[in-house]
C-alpha cells in the first residue's frame, strides 16, 4: 500500500502517496460536509472567494503572478456532490524538483502556497472583501444558470433531481440563484470560518519527496497550526447510512428544449445494499453498459443504430445506476423497449460467462491504472475515505474476481427503475 | 533505432522508418505499469482531393470520409468487432479523426502484446461491404447531430469558417449526413488504399518497453507491401485574407460563447518557435495574469480564464481565443485596446518581468506533458504528422528572444486578420 495516513488533528488527516512515475507533485486539499439546503450557496461560494486573494496575496492576478514564477504551477478548485455530503476541492500541481532548471524547493512552497490560499484568505473588517464576493456571486449565478448549457450533464441533473425529490441529494452542487442575494461578506466570512473549524478536511500529496520532511512542512505550517480539532460530522458513504428506498412505478418525465438529438436518462435505484455488494454492483453494471462490449453498447448501438453514445453508471455512495443514450426523438419508444429488454436480460441470468470475464477484466484494468495518474489516484483514496473503508487497490481487484454469476443475478433482480427523463424537442 | 535524448525532461525517444515505409517512435518509460499504442495515418478531413500515387487524374471523394474510415476498420470478416475483442482483453481501445491525421490506439496494463496483434491486425486489414457500411450511416448520422447540439463546437467551427473561405478545414470533421450519404464501400477501398499504405502511417508506443526489442515484436506484426510513392493532396488556394469578420449563431445557451480566431501566416522553417512564441504572446496579453483579464473579470464579462490557443496543419494556422461572456463584443474591444496598449509599449519593448515569468510558466506547462504515456504517445504522433519531434519545443525555448516576441505580436495580432464567432442564446 502506497498511501501513507496521518492525522495531524482531530478531523484533519494528511495522505502521503509517494510516487516516482511522473514530472509533477499534485496537491489536494478537500473539505467535506454534509449537504444542507441552507447551506449549499454559501458553501459554494468558498473556494470561489478564497481564490480571489490571500493575506499576502490579495489578488487574483498576484496569485497568478506567483504561480507563473513557480513554472506555472496550476491551481484548480471546484465542489463536487459525493453522496450526500458536499466537497469543496482545491489542488495545486507543480513541477517536481528533479525537472527545474535550478536548484529551488517548489514543493515546500507549493504546500505553503495552497494551505495559504484555504486558510488565510484576504479579510477586510471581519468580512470577506465586498467587491470580490459580488462578483463571484454573479459568477456563480452564472454557473447556475449554465446548468443547460451541457445537455448530456443537464438531463443527468434533472433525472437525479426527479428521483430524490424533497431529499438531500436532490441539491444542485452549486446551489440556487434565489439564495445569492441575501449573502453579505460577513455572513460568507461567518459561514467559513464555522466550515473550516468544524468539516472534515484531508489534505493529499502525491509524488516524490521525503515523507518525513513533507509531514513536518505541514504539520509546522502556521496556517495548519491556527485550525482546531474537530469531529468530523461528513455522512459516511456506507451501503448502511443509506435510505430506503419505496418501490414504485417509474415516473416518466419529458421536457422540450431546442435540441436536436433527444436525451434519454433511465435512473436506477439498487435496493437493499449489503455490506460488499458495491463490488457486485460494479460487474453488474459494467455488463449493463459500461463498455462496448456491454449489453447496451451492443444492442442499442452496434444492432439497432439508435444512438452514438449509451452507457451506464453506476453512482457508488447512492448505489443508483444511470443509463444514457443520445437519440432521435422518434426512436424513443424502441430504445426504451431495448433497454428494458437488457434489464430483463440480466435478471433472467442471460450473459455469458465471457461477459463476467471481461466484466471484470475490464474494471481490473481500471484499478490498475489508477496508479497511472495522480489525480485518479488521490481520488480513489479520497472516495475510500468518505466511504469509511480502506480497500487497497489489491484488495478491491481480489473483490472483483471474487463476484459469482449467482451474485450478479441477485443484485439484476433488485435494480429498479425510478424515473425516465427524456430531453426532447 | 536512432535515439534521440533529452536532457531537460530526462526522456529518450527511439525512432527508426522500416522498410515498408513505417515510422516506428518508441518512448521508455520506466516505473510505469500502462502502457500505450497509438498507430496514425497522415489521413485528416481536409483531404478529400487527392492524386493517387501513380495516377494522373485527381480523386475527388465526399466530406466525411477519413472519419467513416476511422469507424468502419473495427469490423472483421469473420463478423467480429476488434473494439470488442480487444475490450474483452481488458484493454482500452479508441480511434480519432483529426483535420491532418486519424488514430487507432489503446492503452492497457495486461495482455500489451494480444492487443497489438489485433490492432496491426485490423489496421491492415480492411473489409466493408454494402451493408456494414450502410449501417454505419446511422451511427454517424447521430454522431453528426451530437456536435451540432454543442454550442462549444458551433462557436469553433464558425470561427473557422470566418477565417477560411476556401480551406476544408471549414468542412465538418465527420462531414454531413448529406455528404455521407454519398459514401460506398469502393471509395473506402479506395481511400484506404491510398493512405492506409504503411509509408503514409506512424506508429508510437509509450511504456516500460526495451526498444528494439519492441521494434522486433512490432516487425512481425507487419504486412510486407509495396511503398506507395507520394499521395498529392490538393487544396484550393485560400486567399489571405478573412473570410468574414464576424459571425453569429442562436443556441439554447444561458450565457453567449465567444470565439476570436487570427489568421496566421506559418514561419514553414521556424513553426516550433513561432508557436513558443506565440504562447508567450497569448499569456501576456490575455493569461491569467493579464491586464485584460484582470479587467475582464472584475467587470464581470468572463468568470474564467480564457482559452487561448494556436493551432496549424500543412495548409492553415490560426491563434484562437475563446470563453464565455455576456458581452462578447466588449470582450473584443478590450482586446484589441490591450493589444494596442502593447503595441505602444512596444516602442520600448514587452515589460522584461512578464516575459521572463511567462516563459517560466510556458516551460512548466511542457514539462508536464511528460506525465502520462497516453499525453506522451499523443503528441509525438500529432507533431510528427506536422512534421515536428516533440522534443524541439524544450530545444527551441532558448530560441525565443523578447525580440522575436515582439516581432510576432505585430505580425500576427493584426485587426484585418481577426475575426469573432459567437453563439448567443434564443
Amino acid at each position: 500500500m502506497r498511501e501513507n495516513i496521518i492525522q495531524i488533528k482531530e478531523g484533519i488527516k494528511l495522505h502521503l502517496i509517494k510516487t516516482n512515475k511522473f514530472k509533477t507533485n499534485l496537491l489536494s486539499v478537500f473539505i467535506t460536509t454534509p449537504l444542507n439546503r441552507d447551506a449549499v450557496t454559501k458553501n459554494a461560494l468558498i473556494p470561489a472567494i478564497l481564490r480571489r486573494g490571500t493575506a499576502n496575496m490579495k489578488s487574483q492576478d498576484e496569485i497568478s503572478k506567483k504561480l507563473e514564477e513557480m513554472y506555472g504551477a496550476e491551481f484548480d478548485c471546484g465542489i463536487e456532490k459525493t453522496g450526500d455530503n458536499q466537497v469543496i476541492k482545491f489542488y495545486l500541481e507543480s513541477l517536481n524538483d528533479e525537472f527545474l532548471p535550478q536548484k529551488e524547493e517548489l514543493l515546500k512552497t507549493s504546500i505553503n502556497i495552497l494551505l495559504e490560499i484555504v486558510l488565510n484568505p484576504l479579510i477586510e473588517n471581519n468580512a470577506f472583501k465586498e467587491e470580490y464576493l459580488e462578483t463571484e456571486k454573479a459568477h456563480l449565478k452564472q454557473l447556475i444558470q449554465g446548468k443547460i448549457d451541457n445537455r448530456d450533464l443537464y438531463a443527468l441533473e434533472k433525472c437525479t433531481e426527479k428521483m430524490y425529490e424533497g431529499k438531500l441529494y436532490s441539491l444542485y452542487k452549486y446551489g440556487y440563484e434565489e439564495d445569492l442575494e441575501e449573502i453579505t461578506s460577513s455572513d460568507m466570512y461567518e459561514h467559513y470560518k464555522n466550515i473550516i473549524n468544524t468539516a472534515k478536511i484531508d489534505i493529499f500529496i502525491s509524488g516524490e519527496y521525503d515523507p518525513n520532511e513533507i509531514e513536518e512542512t505541514v504539520k509546522g505550517n502556521e496556517n495548519i497550526l491556527k485550525i482546531v480539532d474537530r469531529i468530523p460530522n461528513n455522512i459516511v458513504n456506507s451501503e448502511a447510512t443509506e435510505e430506503k428506498k419505496e418501490i414504485k412505478e417509474p415516473v416518466k418525465i419529458e421536457e422540450k428544449m431546442d435540441v436536436t438529438q433527444g436525451k434519454l436518462v433511465l435512473g436506477t435505484n439498487i435496493k437493499n445494499m449489503k455490506k460488499d455488494e458495491r463490488f457486485i454492483a460494479s460487474v453488474y453494471n459494467t455488463i449493463l453498459g459500461d463498455s462496448a462490449n456491454s449489453k447496451l453498447f451492443q444492442n442499442v448501438r452496434e444492432k439497432a443504430h439508435l444512438a452514438y453514445t449509451t452507457r451506464s453508471t453506476y453512482v457508488r455512495p447512492k448505489n443508483d445506476i444511470y443509463i444514457r443514450s443520445g437519440i432521435e426523438i422518434q426512436n424513443y419508444d424502441k430504445a426504451l423497449s431495448i433497454i428494458y429488454k437488457q434489464l430483463e436480460d440480466m435478471k433472467n441470468g442471460e450473459f455469458t460467462d465471457d461477459d463476467i470475464k471481461n466484466a471484470k477484466q475490464y474494471i481490473t484494468s481500471a484499478i490498475n491504472s489508477v496508479e497511472e495518474e495522480q489525480d485518479t489516484e488521490i481520488t480513489y483514496y479520497l472516495g475510500q475515505e468518505l466511504a469509511g473503508t480502506n480497500c487497497s487497490l489489491e484488495e478491491y481487484k481480489h473483490n472483483i474476481e471474487k463476484v459469482t454469476r449467482e451474485q450478479i443475478q441477485d443484485v439484476a433482480k433488485r435494480v429498479q427503475i425510478n424515473t425516465i427523463y427524456f430531453l426532447r424537442n | 533505432m536512432q535515439i534521440i535524448e533529452n536532457t531537460k525532461v530526462k526522456e529518450k525517444l527511439f525512432i527508426e522508418k522500416l522498410d515498408n515505409g513505417l515510422t516506428v517512435m518508441i518512448i521508455p518509460k520506466k516505473n510505469t505499469i500502462k502502457k500505450y499504442a497509438i498507430w496514425g495515418t497522415h489521413y485528416g478531413s481536409v483531404m478529400s482531393e487527392f492524386i493517387v500515387p501513380g495516377e494522373t487524374d485527381t480523386t475527388k471523394v465526399p466530406d466525411g470520409v477519413a472519419h467513416f474510415l476511422e469507424h468502419k476498420m473495427f469490423e472483421q470478416p469473420n463478423g467480429t468487432n476488434s473494439l470488442d475483442t480487444l475490450t474483452a482483453l481488458g484493454v482500452n481501445a479508441n480511434a480519432y479523426t483529426t483535420n491532418d491525421h486519424t488514430a487507432y490506439l489503446f492503452e492497457c496494463t495486461d495482455n500489451f502484446d494480444e492487443a497489438f496483434a489485433e490492432l496491426a491486425d485490423y489496421i491492415q486489414h480492411p473489409y466493408f461491404t454494402d451493408e456494414n457500411v450502410e449501417k454505419e450511416k446511422g451511427i454517424i448520422g447521430q454522431e453528426i447531430m451530437m456536435y451540432d447540439d454543442a454550442p462549444e463546437w458551433s462557436v469553433y467551427m464558425n470561427a473557422i469558417k470566418a477565417m477560411y473561405s476556401k480551406n476544408p478545414v471549414r468542412i465538418d470533421i465527420a462531414g454531413t449526413v448529406e455528404s455521407i450519404s454519398h459514401i460506398d464501400k469502393d471509395i473506402l477501398y479506395k481511400c484506404y488504399n491510398t493512405f492506409y499504405n504503411l509509408s503514409n502511417m506512424v506508429l508510437v508506443l509509450c511504456g516500460d518497453f526495451e526498444p528494439e526489442q519492441e521494434l522486433d515484436k512490432v516487425k512481425e506484426k507487419l504486412l510486407d507491401v509495396k511503398v506507395n510513392g507520394k499521395i498529392k493532396r490538393i487544396y484550393e488556394e485560400e486567399p489571405e485574407g478573412i473570410a468574414t469578420k464576424k459571425i453569429e449563431k442562436q443556441m439554447e445557451v444561458s450565457i453567449p460563447l465567444f470565439m476570436i480566431g487570427y489568421k496566421v501566416k506559418k514561419e514553414e522553417e521556424n513553426v516550433v518557435k513561432q508557436h513558443i512564441a506565440i504562447e508567450i504572446l497569448l499569456n501576456i496579453i490575455a493569461g491569467k495574469s493579464s491586464k485584460l483579464y484582470k479587467k475582464l473579470y472584475e467587470e464581470g464579462l468572463v468568470q474564467s480564464p480564457l482559452d487561448l490557443d494556436f493551432e496549424f496543419a500543412e495548409n492553415y494556422s490560426h491563434v484562437l481565443i475563446g470563453g464565455q461572456s455576456n458581452n462578447p463584443e466588449k470582450v473584443l474591444e478590450y482586446l484589441n485596446k490591450e493589444i494596442e496598449e502593447i503595441e505602444e509599449i512596444k516602442q520600448n519593448g514587452l515589460q522584461n518581468e512578464d516575459f521572463e515569468r511567462i516563459k517560466k510558466k510556458i516551460y512548466g506547462n511542457y514539462i508536464r506533458e511528460y506525465n502520462e504515456v497516453s499525453d506522451i504517445s499523443r503528441m509525438f504522433l500529432a507533431d510528427y504528422i506536422k512534421g515536428i519531434n516533440s522534443f524541439d519545443y524544450l530545444e527551441d525555448f532558448k530560441q525565443v528572444t523578447k525580440e522575436y516576441a515582439e516581432q510576432s505580436l505585430k505580425e500576427i495580432f493584426n485587426e484585418n486578420k481577426q475575426v469573432i464567432s459567437i453563439v448567443k442564446p434564443k
